[in-house]
Order: C-alpha cells, then sequence, then structure tokens
C-alpha cells in the first residue's frame, strides 16, 4: 500500500516504469463482485429521516467500513441490512432497495429468519449468552433443530478456531461464557455468529468496549475472516477503520459523502468534509 | 474546529519554506562568489551549510514527532511526508552548493577561464525552478510544479553544451585542465540543483493531489490524471 | 494559591450549616428505622414467646405433636372432684360415657376450637398457596410476556397497563365479593379449592404482572438481538434468552404473592373457607375431579374465627397464638422455597 509513498527511489533500470496510483489500491479479492446492492435507499425513524439516499456497493469478501460521527445514520444501515431494524416500532425503510445476491430483502416474500441466518451480527457490548461456551456456540444451530451431538462438537470447534479461540477455551467448553475477558466474550461472539455459516458478518462497533490487545486480536480476527465472509462493520476508530477495512464509507448528517478504497480515504480523500473527519478537525 | 496541535503543522511548515529559502541563498552566493571570485563570500557560504544540515535534521524531528504524537491523515500526512522527503532534497542543493562555493575558491586563485558564459543562465532557470517548486508549496498549484518539471531538459541541455564545450577546450589546452574541470563540476550541480527542484515539485504534485508521478510519464501531461475526485458511489 | 497554613486550617473539621443539617437528618433516619425495627421486634417477639409456649414443650418430643396434627375441637372445661379438667371433645366424650352418672349434675364450660390441633387448617393454607399462585404465575407471566415483548405501545395497551394497577389497589373483600359471585354462584363451583385458587390468583395478579414485567424489561436487550441475529423467532429468543433469565426476578414477585395470598382472609372466607370440616381434602373423593370442588379450612380465616370469640379465655388465647406462630412459620417456608429456587436460578444464569 505505501509503495508509492515512503519507499526509496528503486535501484532496478528506470527503463520499466512502475506503475502508478492512478488505480485504486489492488482489490483483495480482484474477481470480487458486489453482494450487498443499496440502491437510493430513504430509512426513516417515525417522522423522522435518519438516512437520506443511500447508495453503494459492497464487495464480495472485503472488509467495508462505515465511519462518520455519532448519530450520522452509520449503524442504522448497517441494522438495515439484516433488519434488525424492524425490531423498533415506527422504523422502516421508506424508498429504495437493499439487494442482498440481487434479491431485494425488503421484498414482502422475503423470510426474515432466513435472512438473518445469511447475515450474521455482532453487537458492539459483546453479548454472550449467559450459559456455557459450547451453549452459546451451539445456539444458533439448536434453534434450527440440529440436534445431532457430533455434528454441533465439530462446529463447535470449527467456530472457535475461526475465532481464534479454540485455545484458550477448549478445555472450558462447558463453563459459562460469562467467566471470559472481555475480548473472548466478543471473539465468542464472533464464533457464535460464524457457526450458522452466513455469507455476510455486520459488525457494529465490534471494538468500543476493548483494549487495545483484544481490539488487536479481534481487528486479526477480521482479516482473516475475509477470506470467507463479506464483512461491513461500524466503527469510531478511524485507525481500526484504515487498519482493517479494504473500503471505507464515510457518512455525516444520514448521507453518505464519500465511498472509496480505504487509502483513498485516508490518503487523499475528494470531500473536504471527509478529509475534515478523518483529520479529526470536524465540527 | 481548531486543534491545539495546529501551530505544530504550521512551524512545520514554515521551517521548511525557511530552508527552501536558505537553500536558495547558499546557491545565489556560491554563484556569486564564483562569478566575482569572492573568496570570503565563498567561505561563508561553505559556513552557513551547517544551519541547512540543522534544518534538516529539525524538520525530520518534527515530522516523526508528529506522526507520531498526532496521528495525521489524508492531506497533512502529504504534508509530513512530502515535508521529509522536500528537506531532504534541500540539504542536498545546499550541499552542491557548497560544492560550487568550495570550487568557486580553487578557482579565485587562478586566472579566470572565460567559459562562464552559460553558467549564470543555468543556474538562474535553477533557481527559478527551485522558486516556483517552493511556491507551490504554498499555493498548491500543480500546474506551477509541473512546468517546473517541463523546465528541467533545459538545465540539462545547457550542462550537456557546456560539458561538449570544456571538453574541447581542454583538448585545445591542457594546461587548463584542472580549471575546466572545476567548471564542469560546477555546472554538474547546478544541473543537480535542479533535479531536487524537479523531485521538489514532483512531490508538490503528490501533496495537493495525492499522485505520485515520479519516472513516468504523467509530468509530461497538461492534465492529471483526477484520482482524488472518488465519486461518491 | 494560598499560604500553606492557611490552606492546612482549611482541612479541618469546622461546623457549618450543611454539616448540622446532614447530622439531624442522619440521626432522623436512623430514629425511622429504629422505631421500625422496634415494631416489628414487638410483634415477632410477643408471638413468638406465646405461641412458642404452645407449639413448643419441655419434654420430649419437645414439639407438641397434636397441635400439628389433629383437627380443632370444642374443649369442655368443667370441674370434676375437686380437680379441674380441660379436655377436648372426644376425650370429654370417652370421659362422659365413663362417668355417665357424676357427669350429670357437673357444671361443663365449652370452648370452641380451643382444643385439638390445627392441621387441616395447615393444609387448606398450603393448598390455597400453591394452588392459586401456579395458576397466577402461568396467567400472569404469559401476560406479562405478551405486554413487554409483543405488544406495542399504544393508548389500549397503556390502558391495560393502567387497569392492572389499580386492580392492585382493589380491596381484598371486593375480590371475596367478586369471586363469590363469579365463580362460587355464577360457574358454580361452589365454596371450593378451586374458586379460592382463582379469586387469589386474580388479586395476586397485578403484583405478579406488574414485576414480570419489570423482570423482562430487566434483561439485556443484546440477548434478545443477540438471538434474532442469529436467525431465531421472536418467541425462540424469548423462551430461550430472555424468560429463563427473567425468572429469579418473577419468583421475587412471587415471594411477595405469597404472602399476601397465606394472609389474605376475606377473599376466601366467601370463596373456599370452612370454618369446621372434618374430611380431610384427600378423604371422601367420589372421584379424583371432587378434589377441586371441596372446601377446606385455612389458617387465616382460622385466626379470625378463634380472635372473634368472646369473651376471650385463656384456652382460646393459647390456640390464637398458637396459630399465628404455626401460619407466620408456614408463609414462611413456602416464602422460602420460592426464594431457594430463585437462587438456585440466579447460579445457573448469572448476568
Amino acid at each position: 500500500m505505501v509503495t508509492t509513498l515512503a519507499m526509496p527511489e528503486p535501484v532496478a533500470p528506470p527503463a520499466a516504469p512502475r506503475p502508478v496510483s492512478v488505480a485504486p489500491a489492488a482489490p483483495v479479492n480482484p474477481a470480487a463482485r458486489a453482494v450487498i446492492e443499496i440502491d437510493d435507499v430513504d430509512f426513516c425513524y417515525g417522522a423522522s429521516k435518519a438516512l437520506h439516499d443511500i447508495t453503494l456497493n459492497i464487495q464480495e469478501r472485503q472488509v467495508t467500513a462505515f465511519i462518520g460521527p455519532s448519530g450520522c445514520g452509520k449503524s442504522t444501515l448497517l441494522r438495515c441490512l439484516n433488519r434488525m431494524n424492524d425490531l423498533i416500532d415506527g422504523a422502516k425503510v421508506t424508498a429504495g432497495q437493499i439487494r442482498i445476491d440481487g434479491v431485494n430483502i425488503y421484498d414482502p416474500r422475503v423470510d426474515v429468519i432466513e435472512l438473518r441466518k445469511r447475515v450474521g451480527m455482532v453487537f458492539q457490548k459483546s453479548n454472550p449468552f449467559p450459559k456455557s461456551i459450547y451453549d452459546n456456540i451451539t445456539y444458533g444451530l439448536r434453534i434450527q433443530g440440529q440436534k445431532n451431538k457430533a455434528r454441533l462438537d465439530e462446529v463447535v470447534e470449527r467456530s472457535l478456531r475461526g475465532a481464534a479461540l479454540w485455545d484458550e477455551v477448549k478445555d472450558r467448553l462447558h463453563e459459562s461464557a460469562l467467566g471470559m475477558s472481555g475480548g473472548q466474550q466478543q471473539r465468542l461472539c464472533i464464533a457464535r455468529a460464524i457457526a450458522v455459516e452466513p455469507e455476510i458478518i455486520l459488525m457494529d462497533e465490534p471494538c468500543s468496549a476493548l483494549d487495545p490487545i483484544a481490539t488487536a486480536k479481534v481487528e486479526e480476527l477480521i482479516h482473516g475472516l475475509k477470506k470467507q465472509f463479506t464483512i461491513v462493520i461500524v466503527t469510531h476508530n478511524m485507525q481500526q477503520a484504515a487498519r482493517c477495512s479494504d473500503r471505507t464509507a464515510f457518512f455525516y448528517l444520514g448521507k453518505l459523502i464519500e465511498y472509496a478504497d480505504t487509502r483513498t480515504i485516508f490518503m487523499n480523500p475528494a470531500n473536504p468534509q471527509t478529509e475534515a473527519y478523518v483529520s479529526g478537525r470536524f465540527g | 474546529m481548531k486543534r491545539f496541535f495546529d501551530a505544530e503543522l504550521e512551524n512545520f511548515r514554515s521551517h521548511l519554506l525557511q530552508m527552501g529559502e536558505r537553500a536558495m541563498d547558499q546557491t545565489r552566493l556560491a554563484m556569486k562568489a564564483l562569478m566575482d571570485a569572492d573568496i570570503a563570500l565563498a567561505d561563508k557560504v561553505i559556513a552557513a551549510d551547517d544551519e541547512l544540515d540543522r534544518l534538516e535534521v529539525q524538520i525530520d524531528d518534527e515530522a516523526i514527532r508528529y506522526m507520531t504524537l498526532r496521528g495525521p491523515v489524508a492531506s497533512e500526512l502529504r504534508l509530513i511526508v512530502v515535508g521529509m522527503k522536500a528537506s531532504h532534497d534541500l540539504e542536498r542543493v545546499g550541499d552542491e552548493a557548497t560544492g560550487i562555493a568550495r570550487r568557486s575558491r580553487k578557482l579565485a586563485i587562478e586566472p579566470r577561464l572565460e567559459l562562464y558564459a552559460d553558467l549564470p543562465r543555468m543556474s538562474k532557470i535553477a533557481l527559478e525552478m527551485l522558486r516556483d517548486a517552493l511556491d507551490c508549496f504554498v499555493q498548491e498549484d500543480e500546474q506551477k510544479a509541473l512546468s517546473v518539471i517541463r523546465r528541467d531538459p533545459e538545465v540539462d541541455n545547457l550542462n550537456r553544451l557546456l560539458y561538449r564545450r570544456l571538453t574541447s577546450y581542454m583538448i585545445e589546452k591542457p594546461d587548463t585542465i584542472a580549471r575546466a574541470l572545476e567548471l564542469m563540476f560546477i555546472s554538474k550541480s547546478i544541473e543537480r540543483i535542479a533535479d531536487h527542484a524537479t523531485n521538489i515539485a514532483e512531490e508538490m504534485v503528490f501533496l495537493s493531489k495525492g499522485l505520485d508521478i515520479r519516472h513516468s510519464d504523467i509530468g509530461k501531461q497538461d492534465v492529471l490524471p483526477t484520482i482524488g475526485s472518488n465519486p461518491p458511489v | 494559591m494560598s499560604a500553606p497554613t492557611t490552606t492546612a486550617a482549611a482541612i479541618f473539621n469546622r461546623s457549618t450549616p450543611a454539616k448540622r443539617v446532614e447530622q439531624g437528618a442522619f440521626w432522623l433516619l436512623r430514629l425511622a428505622t429504629y422505631f421500625v425495627l422496634l415494631s416489628a421486634a414487638t410483634i415477632f417477639i410477643d408471638i413468638g414467646w406465646k405461641g412458642g409456649r404452645v407449639v413448643f414443650q419441655k419434654q420430649a418430643p419437645f414439639i407438641n405433636v397434636p397441635f400439628l396434627t389433629e383437627a380443632p375441637e370444642t374443649l369442655s372445661v368443667f370441674e370434676f372432684d375437686g380437680k379441674k379438667m380441660a379436655l377436648g371433645d372426644r376425650a370429654f366424650r370417652q370421659f362422659s360415657a365413663a362417668h355417665e352418672e357424676k357427669m350429670k349434675h357437673v357444671a361443663v364450660e365449652t370452648y370452641a376450637y380451643s382444643a385439638g390441633g390445627i392441621f387441616p387448617n395447615i393444609v387448606g393454607t398450603v393448598l390455597l398457596v400453591f394452588g392459586s399462585i401456579t395458576i397466577a404465575l402461568v396467567l400472569g407471566v404469559l401476560s406479562a410476556v405478551y405486554l413487554s415483548e409483543y405488544a406495542t405501545d399504544g393508548p389500549f395497551i397503556r390502558f391495560l397497563r393502567l387497569s392492572i394497577v389499580n386492580l392492585a389497589g382493589v380491596p381484598s373483600i371486593v375480590f371475596g365479593l367478586f369471586g363469590a359471585g363469579l365463580f362460587v354462584l355464577t360457574f358454580k363451583f361452589g365454596m371450593s379449592l378451586l374458586s379460592g385458587w382463582l379469586t387469589l390468583a386474580f388479586m395476586v395478579l397485578p403484583i405478579i404482572i406488574t414485576a414480570s414485567e419489570e423482570a423482562l424489561k430487566a434483561v439485556p436487550k443484546g440477548y434478545r438481538e443477540g438471538s434474532l441475529a442469529l436467525g431465531a423467532t421472536k418467541f425462540q429468543a424469548i423462551t430461550t434468552n430472555v424468560l429463563p433469565y427473567a425468572l429469579p426476578g418473577i419468583l421475587t414477585s412471587s415471594v411477595l404473592a405469597i404472602a399476601r395470598v397465606a394472609g389474605e382472609t376475606a377473599p376466601i372466607m366467601f370463596t373456599a373457607a370452612f370454618v369446621m370440616r372434618d374430611e380431610l381434602p384427600w378423604q371422601g373423593l367420589s372421584k379424583w375431579t371432587d378434589f377441586f370442588f371441596q372446601g377446606v379450612m385455612a389458617l387465616p380465616y382460622h385466626i379470625y374465627n378463634v380472635a372473634s370469640k368472646i369473651p376471650q379465655n385463656e384456652y382460646t388465647r393459647d390456640v390464637q397464638y398458637g396459630t399465628v406462630f404455626v401460619f407466620l412459620f408456614t408463609v414462611a417456608a413456602i416464602a422460602m422455597t420460592a426464594v431457594i429456587l430463585r437462587q438456585r436460578l440466579r447460579k445457573k444464569y448469572k448476568w
């Protein structure tokens, strides 16, 4: 990423000019396609409009970060993607479409339960259920009716390994999840989400309550998970967005101000508001 | 919104400009010492190089401090990075000026070779390039920066021309070889100063547009590609 | 910056108006608390001392077993051969039969319920409490789940909540008459356990619904959201990840409800409680459904009956204190089971 920035002059023969950074930084997955297409979406909480005309596409197997000041609509948009906003009275998408794999998820024929199995979510405050670690991981499969012990065991191991937690907890799977450290709890929540094998994982400020070491572990995890999942992360920590996302969307007052690859947002944003926000001189 | 450390960035910027002014002064004075065979002036130029070295260290220190403590991004990050590189270029300009001063000191005590004709012109162009490149730093005018880059071949040509003339001169009059060689090195120094000005101009394009145009043909185009204007979608 | 000496002086205690008010308020609060403690202690020591003498005794087996295992009897007191005799019904009949001649000239004073024990009353109260609490918990928890999890807030729901809260303020005698009118007469349940259960259940529903709603609300939103985000239906989320954690809180409410249900006399005197009944609830049932349609004796009503005997006398007073003592103990025991259950659940679902 930084080759055009601070590398010493190449000693290679100048006959072969290096590619210039005009093209966006090489995407992680060159064959990426838009898994989530958000088209002209307006969203209202009752009479107050929270999102204005949002249009953006989220690429498969990339990490997309939503940044912006509090109340800018980034969490609202995130919760639109698995229809968690349905739980709030009077909250609804009033215009536009959100398509996942080409299907409008607000189509009345869409089963929201099925949608949420495919679009997992990790919350700001880690919320392991007050059950054992094992029961936490298997919760999603059990409510789907999976009873096969061998299968459940396998999923527990695979999910915990996936969340880089297996070695830390394999000897206390049947102890309460609440005995874990904060960072472990959040990774358990991630493991619980990946246990139902979603396609997309939404993360709503997953590290806001964690210390730097736990945060680093979660970020490491996010980086590893994008090989398999499409990840959308809302964060207040701009360095976090810079560290672990491929693309970044900046929201302000319910509007999408700028959406580009993360390097551009942090190196050379087009919009002065984005520039002001990322350099911390907003307001 | 003002931030309590905005002043640090302003200091950084003004130190860089101060260094640019000094580097240009050094070059101008070195050339004057050469043309006027002024040994005292040449000594002054040589002595003043320490100040440039000190400024380079100081600017680097400020840049590292800012990066460590203030976490710059976007234009601030570009400014810091460009500042570090430009200060290095300016320090090199100072070194070249010192070189010119040393050689003019040697030439001053010998009979003058009347081959200086193109040197003032070369140094004038090089100084203008340096001036314009530093102006870009204040104005963030990438067109001006591009014009600096486009003037570099002119200095190169003048250098080559002088080189050829001095070569034939040395063949004709072998007793002038030592002096002619000094002039050759001085010419090379001026050419190097123009190169540093070009580097700085390229860095200024990066500063204002986030576009790295080194070792590419982009600098030769009239219109820069628009990398900064990401459509919001 | 003030000089060091000034600073040092400022840190030492000085009397200020705020501090004097603070002292005064502190003593007021302390006195109020001590007064409450004193009143409670007086009541409990009085009952414990006087009732304890009835229930416990100095010789083995140290507990007055007949008082706890026999039915109430009428006490007959008379003077026989210069000896003062105090006998219960059966003993008196045997005695009379044995001394038929002499007894004809003996003046016998009788005191109702002053002999025997209070076993049927204990049984009746336990049955009434368990039955009504079960009904109230089932109905109350279901309504609370509906109100707090499903119902969308609107004028109707607000009206419903207000009605429930107001129901808590209705005097228990009104519930008693309501139960008598609805269950005893209209539904023709008669004076029966079922009528009593339902009446008592309705009386404590407001407590249970309100407390259960609070308990459900206290469960962090994250558990609901976490379940839903994993593809659970709302019902799955509630049953697996909300209700279990709310149970301790719900049980706390049921402890209050138990005390209320066990203690009330008015609702049961028209719906379920007999002054005197010879059979125990499991005796003489022709079919099992008869169990629900029989009246029972109950401790609070018995206390009411023995306490309203005028004139008061030493024989009845013993039964009064003994009954109250056993009654308090019974309520405490039932409430304790709820507390233990809650403790267990808390340990299981700690959050």
